[in-house]
């Protein structure tokens, strides 16, 4: 060992990095069945469990026009029943095979997923195609699901970080899809049984699914299984239906929501963007690390480290199929609204006018690159890096590349970024608070719409 | 079934550190955790919060690594940092590439060491804190429920007792004063445990922990606080004013037996056959059958704990069922167990899941970017509590070995009026967010 005064000035120097060592990207195996389901199989064989996510490439968007949130409804009906199990067996099933399952569908895709002891594989790979082909939707467990959803609804209009985002995929969106969040409860009383089966039977064909299985097995032996199990599945593919791109909000405008009694006002911030399938995709990836994506990140050091207004301010670049979008959002006190939406903006012009240092590329660099290894250290984790390259029909080689991909970009790779994708001047911006305590402050960004919570328009 | 072994190595440095370690070189990663000895149940009485606000105060800096270094040197080599304040523990982890080991046990060695702080540090921090508070407690619908609701109403010592967040005052008064004698009482290496996991040579492990962590001095050990519970003689209640969702919700919880004994295990099965999710006779009952219920499970934390905890169950009735009959039916629940027990058949699969779910903590435990979070935390605990980090390669079985008499006669023990209290977070007014 050092002697003290060796030891003592080791402790003032930062410790070097050591070599890195190589990251073995997992082996995929990759299948397409006669009846068009795309499997995807990934060992991971530390502990003795297996991931499995059956992807349907349909969700709410698809049904935001006519029946909104059916998608979403239909999903958690299905888990309910089926030709031969009823509800309680599906749940006595799943206890036996040490599993949990969840059913859920977001704007664009439905899924079921599975997770459980790897020694049942077959059992729960067969509780997952029983649930996608032979679901029973009973009227029972439909209308019990249906006040259970309208009771979370009444809920989550009071939850401020939902009443933000409902407001900003409003303004964003517009007459798009992707505008609407969340139903109405006029909305979910009226759904009916026949709609959701519909539903169903239209989307829930393996022409139309993605299978990804990750964990304790051997992949060829479970290819095998797959087949047996999914091989004699037919239903066509249903129509797809691509909806015009919004036009782009332009200049800033301020929509208050009105929660009131709040002693906290939610403020988030924010404008189209793009998929992931932009070549500016990872440009974007990484200005928004350095400026709100990361706790070492611009607006985290000023408006939480420096300034204290807020506990967890984070931006995103988010990206549904057909669109994307930036935002930031922050929690903060009442008094400093006005305040943080002016650091906000500041940081975001200072993105966009002058490079970043290189000490801070080289950090944001580092930081995407091994948290991005990271993920793929657990089960969960990996299948998350996986659907969304198989969901989003990304590169096959986009594990393998991402690393590179990110190491390559520069600082004005960053600004270039900042300055096409943070749209400081036609940015959105929603406060969600109490009125009497905000709505001057928000004035001094612009002109103000207001809001209830159900998103009836105010007089100011 | 297969079996899985978990390798753990330990020993304990000249200065009292013990020290940990679970080569995995599944993956190019690495989780280091520095566990001390002390929570909110510790925490000096009139200074509700302060573990917590403390706990805040070691990422403003230390003697060299300043103001934001530390999240900067983490985020840097690819990594993740956070810490948490619990009952009776403060943790500090990161997960970063297996190259940054090094440099992630200096920077933990440094604030063990030397904590470097100033007003300005703590009152940014206060501020923060009461954001957090604000954003997770005062200004969400059942913020704080039931995890704050319980304590003062179940419980009658100040430790176990308090508002763990802290009220506003209590974080007012903290002086930079009170900060550095808490981390001179408490953030003492032989308070504390290192934890490393993942991809690395133990050898080289150890002796990096040896170099960096060995010279910090020795501290005499911090006051016990004496959290032992008078014996309770009957039901408690108490009510909760919930100001902006729309219903009611009830929080029912029952003290647990003592860490290690022969229930300590059926309690925790036990939980299993009335919570965890739809297979849960609670929920079951309540939610899917009856349908009194928009929700209802629950869950008791004992690998964790280290004095009195409970295990609790929530509900929240449907706006048109009294709280009193979603009561009754709960208590049908646990008359029923009482009476009848489990069936053989029941138990074993609620042992089937109690082993899938132990893996699956183990693997991960908080969320997918933090490997092996669970299993470093089985590990601390196991090492702090118990003094035997290899439990966790045993507990499983202990578990397992769990009978349906074992899980009826402690139900007739423990689930009883004068071992539980009752909270109803009730609406203040209806249609208050027209």
């Amino acid at each position: 060992m050092s002697t003290p005064a060796a030891v003592n000035t080791n402790l003032a120097a930062v410790p070097a990095l050591g070599p890195e060592r190589p990251v073995a990207w997992p082996k995929r195996t990759i299948r397409t069945l006669a009846n068009g389901l795309q499997v995807v199989l990934a060992e991971s064989r530390t502990f003795p469990k297996v991931s499995a996510q059956l992807f349907f490439r349909s969700g709410n968007a698809v049904v935001a026009r006519t029946t909104p949130g059916l998608a979403e409804m239909t999903a958690s009906v299905v888990r309910t029943g089926t030709s031969s199990r009823t509800s309680h067996q599906i749940e006595d099933d799943l206890r036996r095979m040490g599993a949990d399952l969840s059913t859920s569908a977001g704007a664009d895709s439905s899924v079921i997923g599975i997770s459980g002891l790897a020694e049942f594989s077959a059992g729960l790979l067969e509780l997952v195609s029983d649930l996608a082909r032979n679901a029973s939707f009973p009227e029972s467990e439909f209308e019990r699901e249906r006040r259970q959803k309208l009771e979370e609804l009444k809920i989550a209009r009071t939850t401020p970080g939902f009443l933000a985002n409902e407001r900003f995929r409003r303004v964003l969106f517009g007459d798009h899809p992707y505008a609407i969040v969340a139903p109405t409860e006029e909305q979910v009383a009226a759904y009916r049984r026949a709609e959701l089966e519909k539903f169903y039977r239209c989307h829930y064909t393996p022409a139309n699914a993605l299978l990804i299985a990750v964990g304790d097995f051997a992949s060829e032996a479970m290819l095998a299984q797959i087949e047996e199990i999914f091989g004699d599945w037919r239903a066509p593919l249903p129509e797809s239906s691509l909806v015009a791109v919004p036009p782009k909000p332009s200049g800033r405008q301020i929509f208050l929501v009105h929660l009131p009694g709040t002693v906290q006002t939610e403020v988030l911030v924010g404008n189209l963007a793009i998929t992931r399938h932009d070549p500016d995709w990872f440009r974007a990836v990484l200005a928004n690390s350095i400026y709100g994506g990361a706790f070492h990140s611009r607006l985290v050091i000023n408006i939480r480290e420096q300034k204290g207004y807020t506990y967890s301010p984070r931006s995103g670049v988010n990206a549904l199929r057909q669109h994307g979008y930036f935002s930031a959002h922050a929690a903060v006190r009442n008094d400093v609204v006005a305040a943080t939406l002016t650091e906000m903006f500041y940081e975001l012009d200072r993105m966009r006018s002058l490079p970043v240092t290189a000490e801070e590329l080289e950090s944001a660099r580092s930081y995407l690159t091994g948290v991005f290894s990271l993920g793929l250290a657990t089960q969960q984790g990996l299948l998350t890096q996986l659907s969304t390259v198989y969901l989003e029909r990304l590169p096959e080689d986009y594990l393998e590349t991402y690393r590179d991909r990110i190491r390559a970009l520069s600082a004005d790779d960053v600004m270039l970024a900042a300055r096409r994708h943070f749209d400081s001047a036609n940015a959105q911006i929603i406060i969600v608070g109490d009125r009497d305590q905000i709505a001057d402050q928000a004035a001094l960004f612009g002109p103000v719409t207001q809001y209830d919570v159900h998103g009836q328009q105010l007089s100011n | 079934m297969s079996k899985l072994h978990i390798p753990v190595e330990h020993t304990t440095l000249a200065n009292g550190l013990r020290v940990v370690a679970s080569p995995d070189h599944s993956a190019p990663f690495v989780t280091v955790g520095v566990y001390y000895q002390i929570g909110f149940r510790l925490e000096p009485r009139g200074r509700s919060g302060f573990a917590h606000l403390f706990e805040h105060m070691m990422f403003q800096g230390s003697e060299h690594a300043g103001k934001m270094e530390h999240i900067r040197l983490v985020n840097s080599s690819g990594g993740l940092l956070n810490g948490t304040t619990n009952y009776d523990i403060t943790n500090y982890f990161e997960s970063v590439p297996s190259n940054a080991l090094e440099r992630v046990l200096w920077l933990e060695a440094d604030r063990m060491r030397a904590l470097k702080v100033d007003d300005e540090n703590l009152r940014n921090q206060r501020d923060v804190v009461k954001e957090e508070v604000r954003v997770n407690v005062m200004n969400q619908p059942y913020g704080g429920f039931p995890w704050l609701d319980l304590p003062p109403i179940a419980f009658r010592n100040w430790p176990n007792a308090h508002n763990f967040y802290g009220d506003f005052a209590d974080l007012d008064a903290a002086t930079l004063a009170d900060v550095r004698q808490f981390f001179h009482t408490y953030y003492a290496p032989n308070n504390a445990v290192l934890l490393m996991l993942g991809d690395f040579d133990p050898k080289e492990a150890f002796a990096l922990a040896k170099q960096y962590f060995e010279h910090i001095p020795t501290a005499p050990a911090p006051p016990r606080a004496d959290v032992s519970e008078p014996p309770q003689q009957e039901e408690r209640t108490g009510e909760v004013p919930e100001k902006f969702g729309p219903l009611a919700a009830i929080a029912i919880g029952y003290t647990m037996p003592q860490r290690d004994s022969k229930d300590w295990y059926a309690a925790a099965i036990l939980d299993r056959v009335l919570h965890g999710g739809r297979a849960g006779r609670v929920h079951r009952r309540l939610v899917l059958e009856r349908q009194i219920a928009v929700d209802a499970d629950g869950g008791a934390d004992l690998l964790e704990a280290n004095g009195p905890t409970q295990m609790v169950t929530r509900i929240f009735p449907k706006p048109e069922v009294d709280t009193k009959a979603a009561i009754a039916a709960f208590d049908e629940v646990i008359g029923e167990l009482t009476a009848q027990g489990v069936t053989e058949d029941e138990l074993a699969a609620v042992k089937v899941k109690t082993r899938s779910d132990f893996y699956s903590m183990l693997e991960g435990g908080m969320g997918s970017y933090m490997p092996r979070f669970g299993l470093m935390h089985y590990l601390a605990c196991f090492t702090l509590f118990d003094g035997d980090p290899d439990r966790v390669n045993s507990v499983l079985d202990s578990l397992l070995a769990v009978t349906p008499s074992d899980v009826q006669s402690l139900a007739q023990k423990i689930l009883v009026r004068p071992n539980r209290a009752v909270v109803i977070r009730r609406p203040v007014a209806k249609g208050v967010a027209q």
